[in-house]
């Protein structure tokens, strides 16, 4: 994500950005540049995403460091929220207001009013396909239903930038598809310059190849998904093989250029192998497996989980 | 353009807050003190010799005196802090409205349903009581003079508990302390320091107004004027305090 000097201007910049609450370390020293376009910010629960959004919309200050949005500093700068659109990863909509109050109050508060304010309402509702539950109590929404008219307040004020905190959130998968699907286009047809979340990198991939990985209130590494896969890849990944005959396929291991390391666990049974390229050891494995003609009860990794990779980036 | 874009925002919020109070599940409380004060008030006019005077005190303690302050504490203690602690407040942080005038947005509706919800009760307590002995000229000035005088406390209690939601994390509790200790006792103690309260200032402005109870022979009352004045500038004072604090608030 590294821009050129003379290129577009980013739309967040952060330089040396730390939060903290009492003892709590929201964000630690950092630094992250996003430009137009769809960019998603990943990272396990905790590690700072949603304090990088409040810091970006100017709900809470930074204690150290700056951050420019659209150029602006976002605290105490309310004329910002023009161009900003915000869906939170939080229960936000009054249970006690139709879809139509809640976008009601929104067009107004951005200062849209009468049959103009009537128009983009509908408008918006069809975009993201809430037009026939628009005038139900927002209490009864399913989860789905409650992320799609939080983004169409986002949207109401078809603002420049959009961010989105968790969209995916607790939702099922033709709902997923069907949000990644409205992400896409909402930057593609509408123009849109759209910030994402996910503690899920392959959810992000399908929407945007601009990634910005966040870990214990740091960006740990940011750019192009094919980037951050290769750095990935340069990290040993552990994955642990039980079965029969496992001693066989160990020494098989052990003389591919991509296998680091072999070391027997509590028994002659399990082994974990320790690999610098994941995708060609899970793509080679069957054939190893037939010739060293053993027996593979279980396998697992031990990294596939988002936790471990971050702690691969920041070296721990 | 910016002053109708601020005009429009405390509108929309003042409307959206206004029946959300009115509406929402506080109403219940406005019911239940109203059947509360029917009864009281309707056995008491029952009962009662002298039905102007016995009225009139029972107008003052028991609604200007007890449940004024308390009605405003139930509305104006949670108004803003139940936004913040369930995250609705989003999309008032987030709009393009200085945080400073969605205060007024929030302070408008507050008085406005604390209020309300007074007028409604001072109207069923008066109702049952004066009901039951004819309502002359009389009656109507004393229930016109208590109706203006919740009204006035209406704003300024609205202004002192909404400030005390933003300063503090529990305002219930606070609330609770200012409404019934500081209110309820320190107000009623003899001697300067129950001027100290705004019930002093409440009454004294009724003490002027009205001709008959207690309250027009309340010899501890401050002239209609200063009362006005000290309203007045109790009002602005936790007004500009509350709208301060919650501009400079994080909403983390």
């Amino acid at each position: 994500m590294t821009s050129q000097e003379n290129g577009p201007m980013p739309i967040v910049q952060a330089q040396a950005l730390s939060k903290w609450y009492g003892q709590v370390i929201g964000l630690n020293g950092f630094a992250l540049r996003v430009m137009p376009g769809i960019t998603g910010i990943v990272g396990p629960n905790g590690s700072g995403k949603s304090t990088f959004f409040k810091l970006v919309l100017g709900l809470i200050k930074p204690n150290v460091g700056s951050i420019t949005v659209l150029g602006k500093v976002p605290w105490k700068n309310a004329d910002l929220h023009s161009s900003i659109g915000f869906c939170p990863d939080y229960e936000s909509l009054p249970a006690d207001s139709t879809g139509r109050e809640y976008l009601t109050l929104i067009g107004k508060l951005h200062m849209m009013h009468g049959t103009d304010l009537s128009k983009r309402i509908q408008e918006t509702v069809r975009l993201v396909e809430m037009d026939k539950a628009i005038d139900r109590k927002t209490g009864g929404y399913s989860k789905g239903m409650k992320q799609r008219m939080k983004i169409a307040g986002a949207l109401l004020h078809d603002p420049k930038l959009l961010i989105l905190d968790e969209p995916l959130s607790g939702t099922d998968p033709l709902v997923r598809k069907d949000i990644i699907d409205l992400i896409k286009r909402l930057n593609m047809d509408h123009g849109h310059d759209i910030i994402v979340s996910s503690h899920v990198l392959f959810e992000i991939e399908r929407m945007t190849h601009s990634v910005a990985l966040v870990y214990r209130g740091r960006a740990v590494a940011s750019g192009d998904i094919s980037e951050i896969r290769n750095l990935m890849d340069r990290h040993p990944h552990n994955i642990i093989i039980e079965g029969e005959g496992i001693t066989a396929l160990a020494k098989i291991l052990l003389g591919q250029d991509y296998v680091v390391s072999v070391a027997f666990n509590d028994s002659k049974d399990s082994v974990t192998v320790q690999v610098s390229k994941p995708d060609v050891f899970f793509n080679g494995l069957p054939a190893l497996i037939d010739q060293a003609r053993c027996s593979v009860s279980k396998m697992y990794s031990l990294d596939d989980n988002l936790e471990a990779v971050f702690r691969y980036l920041v070296g721990r | 353009m910016e002053l109708k874009r601020v005009l429009v925002g405390i509108q929309a919020l003042t409307f959206h807050s206004t029946k959300k109070l009115l509406f929402g599940k506080k109403a219940i409380i406005t019911v239940l003190v109203a059947i509360f004060v029917a009864a009281v008030m309707g056995y008491a006019g029952s009962v009662t010799n002298d039905p102007l005077n016995d009225g009139t005190n029972l107008m003052d303690t028991l609604i200007l005196f007890f449940f004024m302050p308390v009605m405003a504490m139930v509305f104006g203690s949670s108004l803003i802090r139940d936004e913040i602690d369930d995250k609705s407040i989003t999309h008032v942080a987030t709009a393009p409205l200085d945080r400073a005038f969605s205060y007024l947005g929030y302070y408008l509706p507050l008085g406005i349903a604390t209020a309300i919800s007074m007028f409604a009760i001072s109207t069923v307590g008066w109702l049952a009581f004066f009901g039951q002995h004819g309502m002359g000229s009389d009656e109507l000035g004393l229930y016109l003079e208590f109706v203006a005088l919740v009204v006035i406390g209406s704003f300024v209690y609205s202004s002192l508990f909404l400030a005390i939601s933003v300063l503090f994390n529990k305002p219930i509790l606070i609330g609770l302390f200012y409404a019934f200790i500081w209110e309820g006792y320190i107000g009623s103690l003899p001697g300067a320091i129950q001027n100290a309260s705004v019930k002093h200032y409440l009454r004294s402005l009724g003490s002027a107004w009205v001709n008959f109870g207690d309250i027009s022979r309340w010899d501890q009352a401050s002239s209609a004027w200063s009362s006005a004045l000290v309203l007045l500038g109790v009002t602005i004072f936790f007004l500009v305090l509350g709208a301060y604090l919650f501009r400079e608030k994080e909403l983390a």
